[in-house]
């Protein structure tokens, strides 16, 4: 991996979020209407809501609300919510850490569930464990996500009280701080076991086919006919599957972001996803924008690293980099 | 339709029945002028956004008070439980088939008025709702004090529809569609609607109304549309049909804003387009009543009118319902307001006699606690119990009875720039902010010119037309406004009021953030004279109120 080559993917990295930026802006002033226009309060005259676009600034010149919001961008800024004329900025702060632990518990679970899952198959090819692991990664990951959350909810916070209906915190409040992170823990317990009981399918299935693919290639008969062990053996076909893994790994982080607006929704969750929704369906330009701006930078980053860490696990990328 | 189908619309028909005779069980008359409260010392208001987790904290016990409980199934299963009470009552809502007036076939109304004699309202109310909505032929909701005896009967009836059509030399062609009196056969007009996925109801309702109409002869096909994307289509009248629901206010004066000509501007609401110079005159005369009793005479003649005109034509109004758990005591109710309401909080009690706080659901994030930039319902769920105005409304009649005013007075003067309304109000009191401190009119006066100076978007319309306002003996205001309109009591006495001390210290009343300790654009902290004190919130969990321990109904210790 030269440093020409990583120069060459930053720029390339900037470039596409330059274009975000700017699509970012141009296609929410493509929509139709805007935050004033869907107001129908008969007590909000046609001048009141002129009088609220000036304040949003909506009247000003296009251009004028583009170089403003460029500069809100770029210095993370990102003005106030139209909706709660808070610092967008304060109110995605607030919610990230709950979308945070969310996304992170619930991605690490479902692969590393699934990976293993997915290697079990494979090396089990034909028996009744590889039977049982595709017939239930199928099962899980074919329900839509709102499907098997609510059924969850239903089931382990109402018929059977296991787990709370909401949120993240109960009400009262419990007292000292390991008691409010046990209790953080057990609101967030139902939430990521839903989302990784529906994804983890995905990653068993990935898995087991890259591993069957690996344990025929040449270079694995050759080391069972040198007589390796079967978990040496298996251990050389896994090592084999690890780019593409850790690719993937990096490429769905944008994803749970994007994913966690139905968790949130369905367990009343205070995160990110239910912030982006509420502000794309309400026309709220700074919020969206800036949710939609920290999701790309999300993705161009999770696919530079990604980029990167091919290169780290598979000497065949470093030495196509030293090429260049 | 199935026999669970009938027993579910005779269900909900009992249930409306007993509700509207005050007999839901919730609560006997109360007097309201000797209510002392709240009893309860703490307000709980629990944050669940997902309706499912809503009814299930309902049955589980974790929430006292539901309020807004709008799908047949919920009520129903709410009105099986034998730990809660349902209340209903009718509501402010009301849903509309527009029609574009200033486009072929709508420009006429005779086709205006078939059209609304086809749509079976009933059929829709016991197909989509299940009973617990009301069919309406009136564009006020029939629970508003000002809208005609018979508006909520269903004018239902095609037969008419086609004897009339024909009568005006309307025809149909082989197919079974209209035809204009000129030869012009009806074009295919787009019905647009929400899209299913925003208002599964609504594009129901849509279907329905299409094959009502289409059984008759219009040929109409529903087209489901984002909402931004219909209400910009509808500004721009470059459509023909359109379904769209809104709240109305308690008073008629909002019938100006959605039919009168000169609200058919850029940003208005008359979205039907309708022109009508007689309708206008009246809409005109409303506006500006001097007094209740030309307002009455207005409101009735412009009412007349519309169901001449039909500008649009008036579908149903949705029922308000909540849910109360039957732990507490003294549950206010009445045919006009359900249980979620103030006079539940102050005069509510644990029937076991252990006090506890009381525990009710916030359906979203109030994410905004500054009454001048607040502009969700959530967030004036939480305001309203701090913030009062100066009148207030009677639970049984709508009507406007004390609040931080003790008495007013609207009267008209002539002045040599013309005709003015002057409003007099004399506070209560002994009333006290929940610092302790006195509520005087030099603080209802900084109100009015703290929302006048900053032309506040939410409140701006009430304050436009002030002239001038005085104060006198420390408990009198008299506001003069520009012209005449009696709506601007209603307006003036809306407003909600704060210490003169806390608007003297904003320093930005966009970025002011009452929860802010550090107090970056204003003070920290909701001062107001409601039954209940900002105890603490957290985002996305609870938010907590307590007593207000200067509250001027409280009950004598």
């Amino acid at each position: 991996m030269s440093s020409k080559w990583l120069a060459k993917r930053i720029l390339a990295s900037f470039i596409v979020l330059a274009a975000v930026l700017v699509l970012n802006f141009i296609l929410f002033r493509m929509m139709p209407g805007d935050a004033v226009s869907t107001i129908i309060d008969p007590s909000f005259s046609p001048e009141a809501k002129e009088n609220l676009r000036r304040i949003y600034g909506l009247d000003k010149p296009l251009f004028e609300q583009f170089l403003i919001y460029v500069r809100e961008m770029l210095t993370f800024s990102f003005g106030l919510s139209f909706l709660s004329r808070k610092p967008v900025w304060d109110e995605l702060a607030s919610r990230l850490p709950v979308t945070l632990a969310l996304a992170s518990a619930s991605m690490t679970i479902s692969a590393l569930l699934g990976t293993w899952l997915g290697i079990k198959a494979a090396i089990n090819r034909g028996h009744f464990a590889e039977k049982l692991v595709l017939r239930a990664s199928a099962v899980t990951s074919s329900f839509p996500s709102f499907f098997v959350q609510l059924i969850l909810l239903m089931l382990f916070a109402h018929t059977f009280p296991i787990f709370p209906l909401r949120g993240t915190l109960s009400f009262p409040q419990p007292q000292g701080t390991i008691n409010i992170f046990i209790d953080y823990v057990w609101h967030l317990a139902l939430p990521v076991i839903s989302l990784s009981l529906i994804s983890f399918g995905g990653w068993a299935l990935y898995v087991r086919n890259l591993m069957v693919r690996a344990l025929s290639e040449d270079f694995i008969t050759m080391a069972r006919a040198r007589g390796l062990p079967p978990n040496r053996v298996n251990l050389h076909a896994f090592r084999t599957i690890l780019p593409p893994i850790v690719t993937i790994l990096l490429m769905s982080v944008p994803g749970l972001v994007s994913g966690a607006v139905i968790t949130e929704s369905v367990f009343s969750l205070h995160g990110v996803g239910t912030f982006l929704l509420d502000a794309v369906s309400s026309a709220d330009y700074p919020a969206a924008g800036a949710a939609f701006y920290l999701l790309a930078l999300i993705t161009v980053t999770s696919n530079l690293l990604a980029d990167i860490a091919y290169g780290l696990v598979d000497p065949r990328v470093r030495i196509e980099g030293r090429g260049e | 339709m199935s026999y669970k189908h009938i027993f579910s619309v005779f269900f909900a028909a009992t249930l409306m029945f007993t509700a509207l005779c005050g007999t839901s069980g919730a609560s006997s008359r109360i007097d309201i002028e000797h209510v002392r409260g709240p009893k309860i010392n703490e307000l709980s208001m629990i944050i669940i956004s997902n309706p499912d987790a809503q009814i299930l904290a309902a049955e589980a016990g974790d929430i006292d008070i539901l309020s807004d409980i709008t799908r047949p199934t919920d009520i129903n299963r709410i009105a099986h439980n034998k730990n809660l009470t349902l209340t209903l009552a009718r509501g402010m809502h009301a849903f509309f088939l527009l029609l574009n007036n200033k486009v072929f076939p709508w420009n006429d109304a005779v086709l205006r008025k078939a059209a609304a004699m086809s749509v079976d309202r009933s059929g829709i109310v016991r197909m989509i709702f299940g009973g617990y909505c009301e069919p309406i032929n009136s564009w006020l909701p029939p629970v508003s004090p000002w809208a005609p005896s018979n508006s909520a009967q269903d004018i239902y009836d095609p037969k008419a529809a086609r004897a009339l059509l024909k009568k005006h030399g309307y025809s149909w062609n082989m197919s079974g569609v209209l035809t204009a009196p000129n030869g012009k056969p009806l074009p295919v007009m787009k019905l647009l609607t929400p899209l299913a996925r925003v208002a599964p109801t609504t594009a129901e309702l849509a279907e329905l109304i299409a094959d009502s109409l289409s059984s008759v002869g219009f040929p109409v096909q529903t087209e489901p549309m984002d909402f931004s994307a219909m209400i910009s289509v509808i500004d721009r009248k470059d459509y023909s049909m359109a379904l769209m629901a809104w709240s109305m206010g308690r008073d008629p004066d909002s019938l100006y804003s959605f039919y009168h000509s000169d609200m058919d501007v850029d940003g208005g609401y008359n979205m039907t387009g309708v022109h009508d110079k007689r309708l206008d005159r009246e809409l005109y005369s409303l506006r500006h009543a001097p007094d209740k009793k030309s307002a009455a005479k207005y409101a009735a003649t412009s009412q007349k009118l519309l169901a001449e005109i039909i500008p649009s034509v008036p579908i149903y109004s949705r029922f308000s319902v909540s849910a109360v758990s039957k732990k507490w005591k003294n549950i206010f109710t009445t045919d006009k307001i359900t249980a979620d309401n103030i006079w539940t909080l102050l005069c509510a009690e644990p029937k076991d006699g252990k006090m506890r706080p009381m525990r009710m659901l916030l359906a979203e994030e109030p994410r905004n606690l500054n009454p001048f930039s607040a502009s969700t319902a959530y967030s004036w769920q939480v305001l309203g119990m701090i913030y009062e105005t100066l009148l207030s409304t009677n639970p049984y009649t709508l009507e406007n009875m004390h609040g931080l005013a003790k008495t007013w007075k609207v009267s008209t003067k002539n002045t040599t720039s013309g005709q003015c309304t002057e409003l007099d109000f004399t506070l209560q009191s002994g009333i006290k902010w929940n610092d302790g401190s006195p509520l005087t009119a030099a603080d209802v006066k900084a109100s009015m010119d703290f929302i006048r100076k900053n032309k506040i978007p939410r409140f701006f319309d009430s304050v436009k037309n002030i002239a001038y306002i005085t104060t006198s003996d420390n408990n009198k205001i008299h506001v003069v406004m520009n012209g005449v309109s009696y709506w601007y009591l209603d307006n003036i006495a809306g407003l909600p009021i704060l210490p003169k001390k806390v608007l003297d210290a904003i320093k930005d009343w966009q970025r002011w953030d009452p929860l802010d300790r550090a107090g970056t654009f204003g003070p920290y902290g909701l001062v107001g004279t409601g039954p209940f004190a900002f105890k603490s919130y957290r985002p996305g969990e609870f938010l907590l109120m307590k007593k207000n321990k200067f509250y001027r109904l409280l009950e004598a210790k």
